[in-house]
């Protein structure tokens, strides 16, 4: 290194500015608008010591709600799948088979072939009705099925949001007792 | 910068960005000498040095949460006050422009006088083009090498290198003519 280069350095060392300087800059920045924090940065504001307690009661209360709505949500899927196995369980005759029978109980003669056909239509009509009926019965079964789980989940769901408020409540006198102190 | 003094900025300058106005005062304080001093030295004029430091300070306030690091906070500062320096040097019209030439002679040995030898360095530096002598300040005063300063100011490497290897030939020819028998 040259001695160029250290008398450079030597006429150019730092210096300092004025002593209030400091406090002028300050009371520049108290008349300023204060920057806006960035979301994270909120967050992490909430996580300091005496927000953390209000912070862990809405999770704790959030924590609840969403397991009342997923216990809601299973019972309800429950019940979708018990409709389809009634549906398979019982399923509509075929057309098909009514018309076969159809055509052997006309095969004796034509004098019966009047009575045999009005029977058919007859049989004809109570398999499309009870095809009608059947259904709308299995339809009403499970609606009543469905109205009774409904209320045991709204039961569940009651029942957790009570447990919530009363946790919120404990927790709100205590900060509160907290404050008190001196 | 050791380890604990990188991890405690790091916290004050976390703290500052919630709103900590201790926080911010104590990287102020840590800071103050490197803005003004660069401000000082490239202005040649203390009042406006500490105003354009301010300034430098109070735009750090605004934009503390895109601060990620002290090292970033130090390149921050120094890349704002040096574009802040050449745009004051170019919108004060009113400034005396001194040529080298007009720079004039010392009347006494230098060699008796530090503190003459330095006031006639800052002088012919002071008569610079504004990017050379912002580059002579990051290399002198803060110590940057020549990669450093192309990034707080922008610059192609080769253009600061250039810069350097002129402004040191300026300077060195001046003192010499200045000095005479004195080796540089």
């Amino acid at each position: 290194m040259s001695r160029l280069d250290d008398e450079i350095r030597k006429a150019f060392r730092r210096q300092q500015p004025s002593a209030d300087f400091t406090e002028r800059l300050l009371e520049r920045v108290a008349m300023q608008p204060s920057p806006k924090p960035r979301w994270w940065q909120r967050l992490a504001l909430l996580l300091e010591p005496p927000k953390l307690r209000w912070v862990a009661i809405g999770v704790t209360a959030s924590l609840l709600l969403a397991i009342g709505a997923a216990q809601y949500r299973k019972l309800n899927q429950v019940v979708v799948q018990d409709d389809g196995k009634v549906a398979q369980t019982s399923p509509a005759p075929k057309p098909v088979d009514q018309e076969t029978a159809g055509r052997t109980s006309a095969s004796p003669g034509q004098e019966t072939a009047t009575e045999n056909q009005t029977a058919t239509r007859n049989t004809k009509h109570a398999a499309t009705s009870s095809r009608n009926h059947r259904p709308a019965l299995a339809r009403l079964q499970k609606q009543q099925e469905l109205k009774s789980e409904g209320e045991v989940a709204k039961e569940t769901l009651m029942y957790a949001l009570s447990i919530a408020s009363s946790a919120l409540n404990e927790a709100q006198k205590a900060v509160h007792d907290d404050g008190l102190k001196p | 910068m050791d380890k604990a003094t990188a991890a405690r900025l790091d916290d004050r300058i976390e703290r500052s960005a919630l709103g900590d106005q201790f926080a911010f005062e104590e990287i102020v304080r840590q800071h103050q000498g490197m803005v003004f001093s660069m401000a000082c030295h490239f202005l040649r004029d203390r009042a406006l040095a500490e105003e354009l430091a301010q300034e430098v300070f109070l735009n750090l306030h605004q934009n503390l949460h895109s601060i990620k690091s002290p090292e970033h906070l130090t390149f921050w500062l120094r890349k704002v006050t040096s574009h802040r320096c050449i745009d004051q040097s170019r919108r004060q019209k009113v400034r005396p422009q001194v040529s080298l030439e007009d720079v004039p002679e010392p009347s006494m040995e230098a060699t008796e006088n530090d503190l003459f030898l330095s006031e006639m360095l800052r002088r012919v530096v002071d008569a610079l083009p504004e990017k050379a002598r912002m580059v002579v300040i990051l290399r002198y005063q803060e110590d940057l090498d020549p990669g450093e300063i192309a990034s707080v100011l922008d610059m192609p490497l080769n253009t600061v290198k250039s810069h350097l290897r002129r402004s040191l030939s300026v300077l060195r020819d001046k003192l010499s003519r200045t000095l005479g028998e004195v080796s540089i």
